[in-house]
């Protein structure tokens, strides 16, 4: 076992060299001129080339990739363009705000997901199977984003049981001392439960139209692995003992937790860019929202630095769930021994 | 008699699915517009659906009915375009990696690489720094895709490699072009256009998130994306037919797009 979480893990270092280069590439190789555009169109070719020379964009590709690693094994990011605040310190600041809508939108995605997914491996072939296959293509063929404004519609317009989308907490709320960054694992350190239940209420919205979305990943999911175990030997045999049907649903979980499980890491680290835009939708500070407004204002150490973020903490989880898995399921352990 | 009626059934949502995407791809034909889709109207402007404006007007007066139809030709035109080059390019990729040689695993390792960033994020970067237009966004769409075509008919052909008739016509001396054109591409045929449907499904939201934002296709030109931007302002005061009117567009040209993958699969499982 520790034989194989060395290998996996000894890839980690070549695997983040490519990572970061590639966010490099990707950000750096492109047509788009930021002095353009932060200069404005009237700017004097003298204020041009100043801010060139500043931004250090006047020297070659080459030059800057190595600065950029130079720098990056210094664990340094970078500045942003425009307000000078160093990368790694905004990333610090939003992260665990997206990290906390993800988490909560990931718990109401597995429960939703095993509910419907559930009833349709239950009731495999039946009328009720029918009916969540078609709920879960009606859900899958909804933009997020769509159904994040249908819901504040609903939600709050309508049946006003939701704080209007309008960020974490309302305008006269207390925010709590910044300890991780994130607003409700904040509040709940320092004790602050009235902010932790308004940041709460805030979360409602966006979480819920995630968990919706993304049920119907889970959804189709649970229906095939839960529906492929209750046919399986081992639940037969625990049919045959006689076994209340509850318990051999529970065995049939155990026996499909793998392909569950690998789900939720991919959701998981695809959620860091996927969310992006219900953050904006919601106006939730989070790292997903400060992305998009930094690429959209070509603020290119940001976005390099968020890219390369995201990419290690898709790597991070792979690597996690590879070595998890190989724990959990014997068969993969002997084969990859 | 029966065997008549269970057809019906089986092929209706697909023929409804065709006929929902004839209608936007080529809406502007169809229909006979009594507002101009690219006419403001500014004293009429955030009208009531019903009434003069079948669908209502939004903040600038535009008359959401004609752009909702209209704009489903550019949407739908860069989602099946970036999907069909993002085919195009992956299947060749696709069959080299199948290969069991130290290229196809370098294929593999880069695509895997590629895999861990986030593609929306990656779509937005390439239209926003790359310029705003309607070439860049297909470019993206291209990119997002590849991986993912590549990694399907990879293991697609893997699978049919592995099988009998492969290993006999080798056997018999047929060359390497005759079994994939011959043998491995009718096989994996079914798969294939069936992931291409859902993946031009999936275009059309990335399309309209970009859109969204405030990238790729924007004002003047109708995408639905742009359209449900413009409303969205308007869904905490109640206005909120700006928004629906679009989004349900995308609903149904998704769920079309799903609807016929589906049918395809349930297909070339029968055969």
């Amino acid at each position: 076992m520790l034989k194989i979480i060395f290998k996996k893990l000894i890839f980690i270092p070549i695997a983040s060299f490519f990572v970061s280069s590639l966010a490099f590439v990707v950000v750096n190789l492109t047509p788009g001129d930021p002095v353009e555009v932060i200069a404005g169109g009237i700017a004097s070719e003298e204020t041009k080339q100043a801010i060139r020379v500043e931004l250090g964009l006047d020297q070659n590709i080459y030059e800057r990739y190595l600065d950029y690693l130079g720098d990056l094994s210094q664990g340094d990011l970078g500045t942003s363009f425009y307000t000078k605040v160093p990368v790694i310190d905004s990333i610090n600041q939003y992260l665990f705000d997206t990290f906390e809508l993800i988490i909560i939108s990931l718990i109401i995605a597995l429960f939703l997901g095993f509910i419907i997914g559930g009833i349709g491996a239950y009731f495999r072939g039946k009328a009720l199977d029918r009916f969540t296959n078609f709920l879960l293509s009606i859900i899958q063929s909804v933009p997020d984003f769509f159904l994040g404004l249908l819901l504040i519609y609903f939600l709050f317009y309508k049946l006003q049981i939701v704080p209007a989308p309008i960020g974490r907490i309302g305008l006269t709320d207390v925010p709590p001392d910044q300890i991780t960054g994130g607003l409700l694992i904040d509040s709940a350190l320092s004790g602050n439960w009235e902010t932790f239940r308004v940041g709460l209420k805030h979360a409602i919205l966006p979480s819920i139209t995630l968990g919706i979305f993304y049920s119907s990943y889970f959804g189709r999911t649970a229906r095939n692995v839960l529906g492929n175990s209750l046919n399986s030997k081992q639940v037969e045999f625990a049919k045959s003992l006689g076994l209340s049907k509850f318990r051999i649903f529970i065995y049939a979980l155990v026996d499909a937790r793998t392909p569950i499980i690998t789900y939720i890491a991919i959701l998981f680290a695809g959620l860091f860019g996927a969310c992006a835009i219900i953050e904006t939708v919601f106006a939730w500070n989070g790292i997903g929202s400060w992305a998009i407004e930094k690429i959209l204002m070509l603020d290119i150490p940001a976005i390099q630095g968020f890219i390369l973020f995201a990419g290690l903490i898709t790597l991070f989880t792979y690597t996690f769930l590879d070595i998890l898995i190989t724990y959990l399921d014997p068969r993969i352990r002997k084969k990859t021994l | 008699m029966k065997l008549v009626k269970k057809i019906n059934k089986q092929n209706l949502p697909v023929i409804l699915s065709f006929i929902v995407l004839f209608n936007f791809s080529f809406g502007a034909f169809l229909y006979n517009f009594t507002h101009d889709p690219y006419a403001t109207n500014i004293i009429e402007r955030l009208s009531t659906p019903g009434g003069a404006y079948l669908f209502g007007t939004d903040e600038v007066g535009f008359d959401i009915f004609s752009r909702t139809i209209i704009a489903g030709k550019i949407d739908l035109f860069i989602s099946l375009s970036g999907t069909f080059a993002a085919l195009i390019i992956g299947l060749p990729l696709g069959l080299m990696a199948s290969d069991k040689t130290k290229n196809a695993d370098r294929i593999m390792k880069v695509l895997d690489m590629f895999q861990a960033f986030p593609l929306l994020v990656l779509a937005i970067v390439i239209v926003a720094m790359w310029g705003n237009n309607i070439r860049n966004v297909i470019f993206a769409i291209i990119l997002i895709n590849v991986p993912r075509f590549t990694r399907l008919i990879r293991s697609e052909a893997l699978t049919v490699r592995e099988s009998r008739f492969i290993e006999v016509a080798t056997a018999m001396g047929a060359s390497k072009t005759r079994i994939i054109s011959k043998h491995l591409l009718p096989n994996i045929l079914g798969t294939l256009l069936a992931q291409a449907s859902i993946t031009t499904a999936h275009s059309i939201v990335v399309v309209a998130a970009l859109s969204f934002i405030g990238i790729g296709v924007v004002p003047p030109e109708a995408s639905w994306g742009s359209m449900i931007r413009a409303g969205s302002q308007y869904m905490i005061t109640g206005q909120w037919w700006m928004s629906l009117f679009p989004g349900l567009a995308i609903f149904l040209s998704v769920l079309s797009f799903n609807t016929i993958s589906q049918y395809i699969l349930r297909k070339y499982e029968q055969i």
